[in-house]
């Protein structure tokens, strides 16, 4: 009896640290978030608790909130759109390569592809604003030795479609490293003998991949595939430094917004509401794409 | 027996997690707790035996001079600690971008506070009317500083309510670079100073088949300087007295169109510049005249640019110019009637020696600077930005007056990349301040 306790006891101190952890950086922020919300909060000491006139304001049209909020979730909603697919793909094509490379330069490549994940925004967006750049742009000098688009250079910041391929192209070369990590480590975890079986029974290399790999790899790819969705609903800085929400307010993401919000009106509680929100749909939208994947299993 | 072992190892293992976590704690409460006791009332108390600094009073001051500024700042405080036996300035320079969300922090946590900062002169009016700043009249008063002492301009500005809440550093409003090359190519011998001048120099500079353009004209930052100054020019501004957002005014209307008309009519620009394309060619030599700020000095000087400085041209009725300013201010909670002597002793000094701060390229607000033999004998930006000091403007007084024209900044980048509709542009610009107005409660 009294060992089992300390057993118990033993147990529970293991997941101490990281409960502790979980309060000080995760739950504390997140209920103080939610009762930020609650007010009217001008960021500077006074505040005043409003109810759910934060959320209501958000959902009356003709409120600059209002326009704020959904501006922003279009904004964000479309760079997820476009970014999520191509960071997955990429990323899984990446691992594919630099996994079937020999293992001496594997590392090498490995690394190669990882450090721009390790680089700051300020530097991803100087680097990338002097090749986008509509004039004195890398890629719009290398197209004008082409004569292509010479007469009128694409505006790759100041245009769509190209902004979005503008930011999508930065932001998979800024984050691509991480999900290809993941997805190599999906890779090494399939077991060889699976292939060899598979190649002594005659199947060629797309069936090997659309047979064996993919799903094999399936919970890495929802892991994969959940994160990258959070980490593109949460894009901020690439539009806040290299477009700055333009052309017009067409990437003016909801972080810009719930930014401007907190500290350009210095409405805190209707900021946070924002966030919150924003939360919410997240959430929503990656338990679905989670449930999604393994409908076939349940 | 080995049950106790891994039990005494995960407690060893918990004590070592707790203790650094608590350690954590423990660092930043202590911080707390010496600048709570430096904004108490007893003189700075550190034991250090001997040493002088121990026996002054400490005085936190924060800037956001995170750029190439900061070191010429540095330059001020330190001259002027060398030569105090009472007062110490504590100089910190906060990360530019991050400067007011963290005095945004201050205030509002009433933790880590600075005994005095660096606050832009059009920030003051959204602080100063929530109550959160020290009328400096007392203190400047006590320190023998006048208002006479400094640029009209923004002593005016920053008197909310029959007080003075800030004491003037320097002002930046735009000013014209010109390439000095390029003009001298086109056989041009002065810089422009009216409209007229300004469209034959640019369209003699323009040369599109060398990727050459006489004024690029920029479409996201510094609009936010430029378009202002251009409504300026014309007499009018971008809010009524009462506060209230004009921003589809026919002077707004004109200003928009003339810059329009740069690109699509004049075409002595290009068409869809990026953020910051426009620098990008002058620093190339692409792009021989442009409006910025006093700031880039550093930039072109580091490029090796053979660059010229002058007021912006005249393009309407009359001189005007938008501008920033880098102010003091002294949080309300600030009560230490000794620290404000030391503030008040510091800002004299400064108010004096500010020549250094000269030295890094802004014109300075204090008059006795300004007319001295040594700012005068600086190389010519200085003196050809102090010029423009008579008739320098600055954004409206508004409280949060920033997220009024944010949809300002966005229409009219709308209009300069897709030749678009002015009236309509401004209009809708309108609408969302008067939007944001309704929400600034």
């Amino acid at each position: 009896m009294k060992g089992s306790l300390r057993s118990r006891l033993t147990s529970s101190l293991f997941v101490l640290p990281y409960f502790l952890c979980f309060c000080v950086f995760l739950l504390y922020p997140l209920i103080s978030g939610i009762i930020l919300s609650l007010q009217n909060n001008d960021m500077l000491g006074t505040h005043e608790f409003v109810g759910l006139q934060n959320y209501i304001d958000i959902f009356t049209p003709g409120t600059y909130i209002h326009d704020a909020f959904f501006r922003g979730l279009w904004g964000t909603v479309k760079f997820v759109v476009y970014s999520v697919p191509f960071l997955i793909l990429v990323g899984l094509a990446l691992a594919l390569l630099v996994n079937s490379l020999n293992a001496r330069v594997r590392g090498v490549f490995r690394t190669i592809f990882f450090i721009p994940y390790a680089i700051s925004a300020t530097v991803m967006a100087t680097i990338w604003m002097r090749v986008f750049d509509t004039d004195s742009g890398f890629l719009n000098l290398m197209l004008d030795k082409l004569h292509i688009h010479h007469q009128q250079h694409i505006g790759w910041f100041t245009d769509t479609p190209w902004v979005w391929i503008a930011l999508v192209v930065s932001t998979i070369w800024w984050t691509i490293g991480f999900n290809m990590m993941l997805f190599i480590n999906g890779l090494n975890e399939v077991p060889e003998e699976l292939y060899e079986a598979a190649k002594l029974d005659g199947a060629n290399a797309w069936n090997r991949l659309t047979r064996i790999t993919l799903p094999s790899i399936k919970n890495v790819t929802a892991v994969v595939m959940v994160m990258t969705i959070i980490a593109s609903f949460n894009v901020f800085a690439q539009p806040n430094l290299m477009t700055r929400g333009g052309p017009g307010f067409e990437t003016t993401v909801m972080l810009m917004n719930v930014f401007d919000v907190a500290y350009g009106q210095h409405q805190g509680g209707a900021a946070s509401a924002m966030a919150i929100l924003l939360g919410l749909i997240m959430m929503i939208v990656s338990a679905a794409v989670y449930r999604l994947l393994f409908r076939k299993e349940a | 027996m080995k049950r106790l072992n891994r039990f005494g190892f995960t407690v060893a293992i918990l004590v070592l997690v707790m203790s650094l976590v608590l350690a954590a704690c423990g660092g930043k409460k202590e911080s707390n707790g010496s600048s709570a006791s430096a904004s108490g009332s007893a003189p700075a108390s550190s034991d250090n035996s001997g040493g002088k600094s121990g026996s002054k009073t400490e005085l936190l001051f924060w800037t956001p001079f995170s750029g190439p500024d900061g070191s010429f700042m540095k330059s001020i405080v330190d001259n002027y600690n060398k030569q105090s036996d009472k007062y110490f300035v504590k100089y910190q320079i906060q990360p530019n971008g991050d400067y007011y969300k963290l005095l945004d922090n201050a205030f509002g946590t009433k933790k880590n506070m600075p005994d005095f900062m660096i606050m832009h002169l059009d920030s003051i009016p959204t602080y100063a009317k929530k109550d959160l700043l020290l009328p400096m009249d007392d203190l400047a008063a006590k320190a023998g500083i006048q208002k006479s002492d400094y640029v009209e301009a923004a002593v005016d500005y920053a008197n909310i309510d029959g007080k003075w809440m800030g004491i003037p550093l320097d002002i930046h409003p735009l000013i014209m670079y010109y390439n000095k090359d390029l003009f001298q190519a086109a056989g041009i011998t002065a810089p422009p100073t009216n409209k007229e001048e300004f469209l034959a120099a640019a369209k003699k500079l323009t040369d599109p088949s060398k990727g050459q353009w006489g004024y690029v004209m920029p479409t996201q930052w510094p609009q936010q300087f430029l378009f202002p100054s251009l409504v300026y020019q014309q007499g009018a501004d971008l809010a009524d007295a009462d506060g209230k957002p004009t921003l589809n005014t026919p002077a707004a209307v004109a200003a928009l169109e003339f810059e329009k008309s740069l690109i699509f009519e004049h075409k002595v620009s290009p068409q869809k510049v990026a953020q910051d394309g426009e620098v990008k060619l002058f620093l190339q030599g692409k792009n021989a005249i442009q409006f910025n700020g006093p700031w880039m000095k550093d930039q072109w000087d580091k490029a090796k640019l053979n660059y010229g400085v002058a007021p912006i041209p005249v393009f309407f009725d009359k001189p005007g110019v938008f501008a920033g300013s880098h102010n003091f201010v002294v949080p309300k909670s600030q009560t230490d009637p000794n620290k404000l002597d030391g503030i008040g002793d510091f800002l004299k000094y400064v108010a004096g020696h500010s020549i250094d701060w000269a030295k890094s390229g802004q014109a300075v607000a204090s008059k006795a600077v300004l007319n001295s033999e040594e700012f005068k004998a600086l190389n010519t930006q200085q003196t050809e930005v102090a010029k423009e000091f008579d008739y320098v403007h600055f954004a409206p007084p508004v409280p949060n007056w920033g997220s009024y024209v944010g949809e300002l900044w966005k229409q009219i980048n709308l209009v300069l990349l897709n030749d678009g509709d002015v009236k309509k542009a401004l209009d809708e610009a309108q609408a969302k301040a008067e939007q944001a107005a309704a929400a600034n409660k």
